[in-house]
């Protein structure tokens, strides 16, 4: 996961759209190229760093193209810049290819569903301190929440090229079959393989699928299926680390998980943010310090939004 | 054209580059902005808060947006006097930029030690009294709104100060600003800046609950820029014009004219605060854009703007360039490109 390219490592550029898909319901993905400079921080951009967006000035969408549920929303005006992490990171001749899933909720990324091949987005990144490597691990384990998914997504194609021998299964949750933010599952044959989701499929990752409500996959939560594949599994703990990212009551449960069976766990948090480098110093998250009672306050975009899973002192 | 224009601007016993400087809070201790930004190109630089013992801040959510604002309760979440010294002095002592450290405190005597502790460095210019911090339980705006101890701490902080900068930073949270401007410089402020922010709330229509874990935060950002405007001209008119003390104004801005607004309000100089959240680089372009202001209204010193509301326009700003058709370039008509449309 490293690379030896020289410009900086992050700074403020115009990013070129290349593509933003509708995948289903309020599910985007949206690509963005950069070149010179820009191409050369983003080059070296880690599965879980992440990138701020200045979408205040893109035009909303036409009015009918506004889901009802969202128009009160888009009469709001936006001022800070919105954080979003990568699912893909590519390079294209002297170009990096840039790609982020999104979900359509609120005025910013209401406007962020109208940005069109050609159009330019001025981009801050990549920002954050992204998943650390397995080392000497053999299987790596990825369990994701809702949007939770486009870091894992990333995650899993940098694993599979950066280490071909390891085992790699990811596990994937929403409340129900339309809350999953991704294309389709894969057919049949491929999930009685172990192959449930394309994202994953196509880098040859092994995944598994849980809905809520049962509407898809596992009925129960994510970590319910996670943790009943973990009881069936031989895999040594010493061998074995585990990423996760999803909501936060999500996380605190894979913390748990992890803490019982003894598994190093590294989690992706997330928390309102006005500059993402460590200005505003809004972002804070409750870490223990030394696994002690005594805790601190780091910064999620400048100390996470990983985390070592033991040294997030969660308040649920 | 704009290599001729003079902006430089003499802040107390200063003399500043250009008037454009960070607003405290806003950019960290230098090393997050230098990522973005050339700090060295300002006219000043401003620390976050500076509390004799490290602060951890209020419990998240911390900030919230609104249609043209921020709101924001961090409480002063800072690495102490110690560990600034440490680890982030000499990191400032390498800026050529003038720095001045804001400083915070629960009691005068913290303000006291922390600006004394810090009055021997030769890094740093000059000191921010933060009395005006709506979001920590005690100090802050607690010491900005009584005129007797915004003296109080003022007189201890100046005797502490030695011969630094001593600037004194102002809430809008008071029935006249004036008043406790003239506090602060009875007792001895070099300088003043205004405004802090006011304090706000935002609900949650969902859980009816405020969305910052504070309950109440401070607002700033476009939405407060009016309001600082008329209160840098009401404490420049009031206070500041007759004793020759120098106004840092900000609140709100993130453009050139922005800027320039304040100074013909007064300020001598200006701070850039929740604008670096979204473009770090903006402080730059507000020099540039200030150039360009005073070059196309024949000002060739900043000074002869400051607290020029209303006053007559001895040099009219030079007549756009015709529209269309442009006329051929010639040698008293330089070709810019521009239609002349603002």
């Amino acid at each position: 996961m490293t690379n030896e390219s020289s410009g900086p490592d992050k700074g403020m550029f115009d990013a070129a759209v290349f593509a933003n898909k509708h995948i289903k319901g309020k599910f985007y993905r949206l690509g963005l190229e950069f070149y010179g400079d820009g191409a050369a921080a983003f080059a070296k951009a880690r599965p879980g760093q992440f990138a701020e967006l200045d979408l205040a000035g893109i035009p909303l969408p036409p009015t009918d193209a506004i889901a009802e549920d969202l128009r009160d929303a888009s009469e709001r005006k936006i001022l800070l810049r919105r954080p979003f992490s990568f699912c893909d990171v590519s390079s294209r001749k002297d170009k990096i290819r840039v790609e982020i899933l999104y979900c359509a909720l609120g005025p910013a990324t209401l406007r962020m569903t109208s940005l069109s091949p050609g159009k330019s987005v001025s981009v801050i990144g990549p920002l954050g301190n992204g998943f650390q490597s397995p080392a000497d691990k053999k299987t790596a384990l990825l369990v994701s929440g809702g949007m939770g998914a486009g870091p894992l997504i990333h995650l899993a194609k940098t694993l599979a090229a950066d280490y071909p021998k390891m085992g790699i299964i990811a596990f994937a949750g929403a409340k129900s079959k339309t809350e999953l933010p991704f294309e389709r599952p894969t057919d049949e044959i491929s999930q009685q393989l172990g192959f449930a989701l394309h994202e994953f499929a196509r880098v040859g990752v092994e995944s598994q699928l849980a809905t809520d409500d049962g509407s898809a996959g596992y009925e129960g939560f994510v970590t319910d299926c996670f943790t009943k594949w973990l009881g069936r599994s031989s895999l040594a703990v010493k061998d074995t680390i585990i990423y996760s990212c999803g909501p936060e009551v999500m996380l605190a449960r894979m913390a748990k998980i992890a803490e019982d069976k003894k598994i190093d766990c590294q989690i992706s948090m997330e928390r309102m943010m006005a500059c993402g480098f460590g200005l505003c110093q809004s972002c804070a998250v409750k870490c223990k310090v030394n696994g002690s009672s005594e805790t601190i306050y780091k910064l999620c975009c400048k100390d996470g939004p990983v985390f070592d899973s033991r040294e997030v002192a969660f308040e649920l | 054209m704009t290599e001729t224009i003079d902006i430089s601007v003499e802040f107390g016993k200063l003399k500043l580059a250009n008037p454009v400087f960070t607003a405290s809070g806003t950019c960290g201790y230098a090393d997050e902005l230098a990522d973005f930004t050339n700090i060295n190109l300002l006219g000043g630089f401003i620390t976050k808060s500076i509390t004799a013992k490290p602060r951890q801040g209020n419990v998240p959510p911390r900030v919230a947006e609104t249609d043209s604002g921020m709101l924001n309760a961090i409480g002063l979440a800072n690495i102490g006097l110690d560990a600034f010294i440490q680890e982030k002095l000499p990191l400032i002592a390498k800026l050529t930029v003038p720095v001045f450290v804001n400083v915070a405190g629960e009691t005068i005597d913290e303000y006291v030690a922390v600006v004394q502790r810090l009055a021997a460095e030769q890094a740093i210019a000059g000191f921010e009294l933060n009395i005006s911090c709506p979001n920590v339980a005690k100090g802050g705006l607690s010491f900005g709104t009584d005129p007797a101890l915004v003296a109080e701490i003022t007189s201890a902080a100046k005797k502490a100060a030695g011969d630094k900068v001593l600037m004194v930073k102002l809430s809008p949270c008071v029935t006249d600003i004036s008043v406790i401007a003239r506090a602060a410089v009875e007792a001895g402020a070099d300088a003043l800046s205004l405004i802090n922010t006011f304090t706000a709330m935002v609900i949650d229509i969902e859980t009816r609950k405020p969305v910052l874990a504070n309950k109440t935060g401070g607002i700033s950002g476009p939405v407060i820029k009016p309001i600082a405007v008329y209160l840098v001209n009401k404490v420049y008119n009031e206070v500041a014009k007759e004793r020759g003390i120098p106004i840092l104004g900000l609140g709100g801005i993130r453009t050139a004219s922005d800027a320039v607004e304040f100074i013909i309000a007064g300020a001598s100089a200006v701070a850039v605060g929740t604008a670096n959240f979204v473009e770090p680089n903006c402080t730059v372009k507000i020099i540039d854009g200030i150039k360009k202001y005073c070059a196309g209204h024949n000002i060739t010193n900043i000074k002869d703007l400051t607290g020029s509301l209303g006053r007559e326009i001895i040099n009219p700003p030079s007549p756009p360039l015709p529209a269309q058709p442009s006329p051929p370039p010639s040698d008293s008509t330089p070709s810019t490109g521009s239609t002349g449309t603002p």
